[in-house]
């Protein structure tokens, strides 16, 4: 029996979990289903690879990879802006549209709007950039033993750590800010946060900026390791739905340990059930856990 | 004791109408003024439209017409997150602590709406001496405490902005006879300290015990005014307050 399937649960398990915070924090803070967030994905690695090829302009010559990498400084530093733009898009979309659902307290409508912006923004993606695939790179990455079999390339290796020091960081910043301390009384109990001193507006501002740019941290992940096409981000969407819940909403360890959950259990299926039951074994474990934990692994109010 | 002078009073509200639905309002131009020192105790049957009112003046129901001022600043329509900071605290009935947060960190949040950090920690340190009870359960997630610390913990929280006016709703509501007297204890302290404390109550009996002042809101108005000691004793007012009570009781059964 093949271990490798840990591997790259693991690799999926880093993009599902990167998106799932941003589902969970929405989720709880907003309270609505934000079924764009996968465009975030999408839009994220689209805008990496604009402003890595607009940087790569501005310098004049080829860039050569960092160390046993297959990318750039470039794209790193195009990866960071791109993070504040898709921050940024997600803070529009909830100008444009969200707020005003919001204010008028219609949250089934805001996630049916969800779904048209999610629409329109794939569209937009695939009038820009046409439907077919892209890369970052064409480069091959020779995988390296790790020990009990399993092999990974150093891409991999190292965007998973990357990815765990942006989660790390996320958590650092819910728990030890005075930024994070109000998201988390915002979502557990809007109108006492008010009367608390809370700016909620301030709040919603930066839980959308939050999570778009992790959004785009999670596009970029699965951009440099399999490709960038339009659809990238709606094909993850109820992974890291079912990420969101199965940790507990609201949660972002819950977040994190869901995503490395159903990508380790999505690996596994392809790997010994078969690849057509990728889908549906997130769905069992979901169900599963959700039977012993209503709230689930992190959830509040158990 | 005689009323207060207009020009002490700190917190004055004037016909204010406020209501969930524009078209609905529920307080319909009740009035309040309540100065340094003193307790106001706001009485009145259920549905009477007290916790409205408290809510409107805390910012968080709209306020259809009246105003509201707070010492020399008309804050009628300011942002409710912006009250603390200006002096004016408010404890609501229920919901009135963070329950997934830590004790540590209800706190916390109240001292990051001040601007200074240092003042935060020391004002947290104070809180913890004044509470015991929560400086034991400091770790503790407020939703696993008791009855009697979550009132402790959502007063504390008012308490750490020094604010000059404290509104409070039915602290008394579930708590054990002991409990209450030691909460009014602690508000008789704060009085003392100088601050404007405002009382909705439906424990009329410890209420007027404990008020200065007094008023009875019926429907959404001023039925009634005067000092807490004349009004206990009054048969007039008690026949309204209560008579309107058992009638109310009469119509469950
Ligand atoms: N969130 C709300 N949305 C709509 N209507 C409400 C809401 N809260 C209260 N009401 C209505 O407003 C009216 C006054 O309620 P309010 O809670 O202000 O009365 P109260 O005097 O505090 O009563 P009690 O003594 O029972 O606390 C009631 O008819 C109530 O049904
Ligand atoms: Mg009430």
């Amino acid at each position: 029996m093949s271990l490798q399937f840990l591997v790259d649960g693991t690799v999926a398990g880093a993009t599902i979990g990167l998106g799932a915070i941003g589902v969970t924090l929405t989720y709880s803070i907003l309270r609505f289903a934000n079924f764009a967030h996968g465009e975030f994905i999408a839009w994220g690695a689209y805008a990496t690879l604009a402003a890595s090829a607009a940087m790569g302009l501005l310098v004049g010559h080829a860039t050569p990879p960092l160390g046993p990498f297959s990318f750039t400084w470039l794209t790193l530093c195009a990866a960071v802006i791109a993070m504040g733009f898709t921050g940024g898009l997600a803070l529009g979309l909830d100008w444009l549209l969200f707020r005003r659902l919001r204010d008028k307290g219609e949250s089934i409508i805001a996630i049916m709007a969800s779904f048209g912006a999610s629409m329109a923004l794939r569209s937009l993606l695939e009038a820009l950039f046409t439907a077919q695939p892209t890369y970052f790179t064409r480069a091959l990455q020779i995988a390296r033993p790790l020990g009990f079999g399993l092999r990974a390339t150093p891409n991999q290796m190292v965007l998973v750590v990357l990815a765990g020091l942006l989660m790390i960081g996320v958590h650092l910043f819910m728990t030890r800010t005075a930024t994070g301390r109000g998201m988390r009384a915002v979502s557990e109990n809007p109108t006492l946060a008010r009367v608390a001193g809370i700016d909620v507006t301030r709040v919603i501002r930066i839980t959308w900026m939050i999570g778009g740019a992790l959004a785009c941290a999670s596009g970029v992940v699965v951009g440099l390791l399999v490709q960038v096409r339009p659809f990238m981000g709606f094909d993850l969407l109820l992974p890291l739905f079912a990420a969101a819940i199965l940790g507990g909403i609201g949660s972002v360890p819950g977040a994190v340990v869901g995503g490395f959950t159903v990508g380790l259990a999505e690996a596994a299926a392809v790997a010994f059930v078969g690849a057509q039951w990728r889908g549906a074994v997130a769905f069992a474990v979901l169900i599963a856990v959700l039977l012993v934990k209503p709230a689930g692994l992190f959830g509040r109010r158990a | 004791m005689s009323l207060p002078a207009p020009a002490t009073a700190l917190l004055v509200a004037e016909a204010v109408t406020a209501g969930y639905d524009p078209d609905l309002p529920i307080v319909r131009g009740a009035s309040l003024r309540v100065a340094p020192g003193e307790i106001l105790a706001v009485l009145g049957p259920n549905g009477a439209g007290k916790s409205t009112f408290i809510k409107a003046l805390a910012g968080i129901v709209p306020i259809g017409s009246g105003h509201v001022l707070l010492g020399d600043h008309d804050i009628t329509h300011v942002a409710p997150h912006l009250r603390p900071r200006m002096g004016l605290a408010f404890v609501p009935q229920t919901e009135n602590v963070f329950g997934t947060l830590s004790v540590t960190d209800n706190l916390k949040i109240a001292g990051d709406a001040l601007a200074d950090r240092t003042v935060a920690a020391s004002r947290m340190a104070e809180m913890f001496d004044a509470f015991p009870d929560l400086a034991h359960a400091r770790a503790l997630q407020a939703g696993r405490l008791s009855g009697g610390q979550r009132q402790m913990l959502a007063v504390a929280r008012a308490l750490i902005g020094r604010p000059r006016v404290l509104m409070l709703d039915e602290p008394s509501a579930g708590l054990s006879p002991k409990l209450v007297s030691e909460v009014f204890r602690r508000l008789d302290r704060i009085r003392e300290s100088g601050v404007a404390i405002v009382l909705v109550e439906q424990n009329v009996r410890a209420a007027l015990a404990l008020a200065d002042r007094a008023l009875v809101l019926v429907e959404g108005l001023n039925r009634h005014e005067g000092l807490a000691r004349s009004m206990a004793d009054d048969p007039v007012v008690a026949e309204l307050y209560l008579g309107i009570h058992r009638r109310a009781a009469e119509a469950l059964v």
